[in-house]
């Protein structure tokens, strides 16, 4: 059967409610119901942006802070889970990709692929080569490289936004 | 009503400045009750001469303890330093009723507001000068809150509520609105404050007791305990009989570091060693402090990562999915729970944050 990566909503106290969602990233088997019981919690998503603490929301709102998606994953379960086929949901995908554990899904703008997936990502899913030397490439991929040419005039632009910014660039 | 106006109740008119101006304090004639004291005491002074102790001049005192043949040399020295301190002190009491137009200060028994009341005593409260200085001594100087407690006599909380109202107060005056300030006034000069005299030799009176052992709901209970004769019962035992998590009395108090410095001045160690030695402890616990800093920091670059979003940013941690435990429900696993049963009802654990991150 086919292993998921995927949300599950999960409504436990604490979890999620009405108007108040809270999502598990779970590895699950693909045909089972969302909020079953899965293989593996893998971490969670909290996709209300919220204000961290110590910031107020005239903060936000004056741009001295941002408001922040909170994100847990066990990095190295997720690896080794890509690693022997599990299929990602768009969203887990898209989040993934964020971290630099996938290539993202849609083509992104320029500094995501060049600079900024490598920046985040985390020692504990760097090549062990590369493990002591720090956040260092190993070569772009071909999906890389077709986008580093025409995306340079959005280098503003973050690595959360892997939505299409301009359909000429897919 | 008059009559009492004109006659005992003309004292109230016009209040004496800087005293608690309280009914008790007077008699039914409208005299101040610790002025005809004083008075009386000089008389009695005058009356027997030179029969007091601290009266009399060094000399002729020193003279009569040599003549004592029941006392060693350390008891001269001892009753000498006896002697020069409570000079000292009749000094500086009568240097404050000279202060205060010869007056002397309020009694015990003149801080009784309710004439039917009398065991009420009114407490003193922190003067303007000691607020601002505990302000400064905190939030200017960044001396810890701990170590301010001790040395000024007021207790942590109490330290900690001025820093936090005098910070609202200078904001307020930055912001430019009015303080109400003949308010506070008046109600300061109605009662009775604990002075801060910074070019006095006696600048700081003690507040309160600062060392009060808080009594934690554990030890309410009578517990008895048989231990055997030949077994040493500590504090630390009692606290273990009370519960097993209990710290003992030693660790309990706000200020367990006073403690060490009754011990090492019982030890024998002079000032100076006893100096040296909270220097070092105080390296030691910055140090600790540094230490524990430089560990989160680690573990934030480790573990965080931030990805700029347009609108928003996400904030990555890398977690560990290993802490479910074999049964999957370990306490510190991440992730939303599939039918498990909350425990935090249960008595004992405590469900709102304990600490601020």
């Amino acid at each position: 059967m086919v292993l998921k990566l995927r949300l599950a909503r999960i409504k436990t106290p604490g979890g999620a409610k009405r108007h108040h969602p809270r999502y598990n990233i779970v590895l699950a088997h693909a045909r089972t119901a969302r909020d079953s019981k899965p293989l593996e919690v893998l971490g969670t998503y909290n996709p209300i942006p919220s204000t961290p603490a110590g910031v107020s929301e005239e903060d936000v709102k004056e741009g001295r802070a941002r408001k922040v998606k909170e994100i847990k994953v066990d990095v190295s379960r997720a690896k080794y889970w890509l690693g022997v086929g599990a299929q990602p949901s768009d969203t887990v995908w898209r989040v993934l990709s964020m971290i630099g554990l996938l290539e993202p899904k849609y083509l992104p703008t320029g500094p995501q692929t060049e600079k900024a997936l490598k920046a985040v990502r985390f020692p504990t899913h760097l090549p062990a080569a590369s493990a002591g030397a720090g956040a260092t490439s190993t070569g772009d991929s071909a999906v890389t490289r077709t986008t580093k040419d025409n995306a340079r005039m959005k280098a503003n632009t973050g690595a959360g936004t892997t939505s299409l910014q301009n359909a000429k660039e897919a | 009503m008059y009559d009492w106006l004109k006659g005992p109740g003309k004292a109230f008119r016009k209040p004496l400045g800087g005293s608690s101006n309280y009914l008790s304090a007077y008699d039914k004639f409208g005299n101040l009750h610790r002025s005809r004291v004083r008075r009386r005491d000089q008389r009695t002074d005058i009356d027997e001469g030179k029969g007091n102790d601290v009266e009399e001049d060094e000399e002729s005192a020193a003279q009569r303890d040599m003549e004592d043949q029941s006392l060693t040399d350390d008891d001269r020295a001892i009753r000498a330093e006896q002697r020069e301190m409570a000079r000292e002190a009749r000094k500086a009491e009568n240097e404050e009723t000279e202060e205060r137009g010869g007056v002397p200060r309020e009694r015990m028994s003149d801080m009784r507001p309710y004439p039917l009341n009398q065991q009420f005593r009114s407490q003193p409260v922190l003067s303007e000068a000691l607020r601002e200085q505990l302000y400064i001594q905190v939030s200017v100087e960044e001396r810890d809150l701990l170590s301010v407690a001790a040395s000024f006599g007021v207790d942590i909380r109490r330290v900690a509520a001025v820093v936090r109202l005098k910070t609202i107060e200078k904001q307020w005056e930055e912001e430019g609105k009015t303080l109400a300030k003949s308010y506070s006034d008046a109600v300061l000069s109605m009662l009775p404050t604990t002075p801060f005299k910074p070019d006095t030799k006696k600048a700081i009176t003690p507040h309160e007791p600062i060392n009060d052992l808080p009594v934690h709901p554990h030890t309410r209970q009578q517990i008895f305990y048989p231990a055997s004769e030949s077994r040493q019962f500590t504090r630390e035992d009692a606290a273990k009989v009370f519960s097993a998590k209990l710290l003992p009395a030693d660790q309990r108090i706000p200020l367990p570091m006073l403690v060490d410095l009754e011990k090492w001045k019982l030890g024998g160690l002079d000032r100076q060693q006893r100096q040296a030695r909270q220097v070092q402890k105080d390296r030691e616990a910055r140090e600790e402090a540094a230490a524990k800093e430089a560990k989160r920091i680690e573990w934030e670059a480790r573990t965080q990562r931030v990805v700029k979003g347009r609108r928003w940013d996400f904030q990555f941690q890398d977690i560990s999915a290993e802490k479910v435990g074999r049964d999957g429900r370990g306490g510190e696993a991440v992730g939303y729970r599939y039918g498990m049963p909350h425990v935090d009802r249960k008595r004992g654990i405590v469900k709102i944050p304990t600490s601020v991150a």
